[in-house]
């Protein structure tokens, strides 16, 4: 990866990049790798960047992708994820991965989703627009209208249940 | 819930401290352990597997009356077997301590040499284990009816012990052209098995060797 590449291509993302790998990972060690496959991903395909849409665009679609795929490398080898409406103790005390607790409790809530949901709420909370994330997931905008809802919703019951 | 849930994310990651990259140094050492560990793999499941033929082959052959043959087969696997455990075992001796670059480097110089030293060794394993089926084919032949019918209705035909000369010369052509194919037929047999393993070291190799020019 050339010098100039991570801190002007990836740093400026980085955020949005670690958001998205927290949502697909249950550990430190995961999520660092995940994060890391995620920028050389984009490095690698940095050359069928056409720029028919924003850097931001392709950063996000990469990094969705390469979670996806991880994650599904990881259930088929045999790695536990919990996508039940239960999840273990241990896993929500390992995910206290940032300080604000609610935030934790909205990440350990975002986990129970499906993978594709957990793309979608991401980037509603990123504000990108209905337009904006059809494009990136490659839907149609009412469709993700009606999704986000739902998604809402069933995470506003998840965290009711997790303080009662 | 007293906050909504966009409100939850704006304000949780407004001062959020853990939003600074991990740092991407290490770059490639998950995937340098994954290959190393698929080598090793590929190694432990073809010991077992020699192991386990060397046990089949002479079961198999007392059931042909040719017991004999059976245990030569077995001992060449097993010698086959004790050599590849030696190899597997020198893949400590690799500096763990040098970059994941020079540490797949060496892993990939590591397993050329092997194949290469393999490559001989079986130069010579294969036109033995080519000569004992004949040999067990031959004693299979031998105690049935068909050397006598063969003398009876082929008087003419020249027989060197109770073999035909013709079947002596085609099988001492076809060991030489095993012995002089030996090589190769090895270096074809591990592309077939682990190919895309090797494959994908050299991919790695390619790859990292990109990413340090930039």
């Amino acid at each position: 990866m050339s010098k100039d590449f991570y801190p002007t291509s990836i740093l400026p993302f980085a955020a949005i990049i670690i958001k998205i790998c927290r949502a697909y990972t249950n550990s430190q060690e995961d999520f660092e790798d995940y994060y890391q496959e995620v920028c050389l991903q984009i490095w690698r395909s940095k050359d069928n960047f056409r720029e028919q849409c924003k850097w931001s665009t392709w950063v996000y679609r990469i990094s969705l992708n390469v979670c996806l795929t991880l994650l599904k490398k990881k259930k088929s080898n045999g790695q536990t994820y919990f996508t039940s409406d239960v999840l273990p103790d241990v896993i929500i005390i390992e995910n206290r991965a940032f300080e604000d607790e609610s935030l934790n409790q909205l990440y350990v809530a975002i986990r129970h989703l499906s993978e594709v949901d957990r793309a979608l709420i991401i980037l509603y909370l990123e504000e990108n627009s209905y337009h904006e994330i059809a494009d990136i997931l490659g839907t149609n905008a009412n469709n993700i209208r009606v999704r986000v809802n739902r998604i809402k919703e069933r995470l506003k019951k998840i965290l009711d249940e997790k303080i009662n | 819930m007293k906050k909504s849930i966009e409100e939850i994310w704006k304000e949780g990651f407004l001062n959020e401290k853990s939003l600074v990259a991990p740092k991407i140094n290490a770059l490639y050492n998950q995937k340098s352990k994954g290959l190393v560990d698929k080598v090793k793999r590929m190694y432990r499941i073809n010991l077992i597997a020699i192991v386990s033929m060397s046990i089949v082959f002479p079961i198999m052959y007392y059931f042909l009356d040719v017991i004999w043959q059976g245990v030569a087969v077995s001992i060449l696997l097993l010698l086959t077997a004790w050599y590849s455990e030696r190899q597997k075992r020198s893949i400590k001796t690799l500096d763990h301590g040098t970059t994941s670059l020079d540490y797949l480097k060496s892993l990939d110089r590591w397993l050329k040499d092997n194949i290469s030293k393999n490559a001989k060794i079986l130069g010579i394993s294969y036109p033995l284990y080519f000569l004992i089926v004949i040999s067990a084919m031959w004693s299979a032949w031998n105690k049935g009816p068909i050397t006598s019918k063969m003398y009876q209705k082929y008087p003419d035909v020249i027989f060197i012990g109770s073999v035909p000369l013709f079947v002596w010369i085609i099988t001492g052509v076809a060991t030489l052209l095993i012995l002089y194919f030996s090589g190769r037929i090895y270096r074809w047999e591990v592309r077939l098995m682990y190919g895309r393993v090797l494959d994908k070291l050299e991919e790695t190799i390619a790859e990292m060797e990109k990413l340090k020019q930039g």
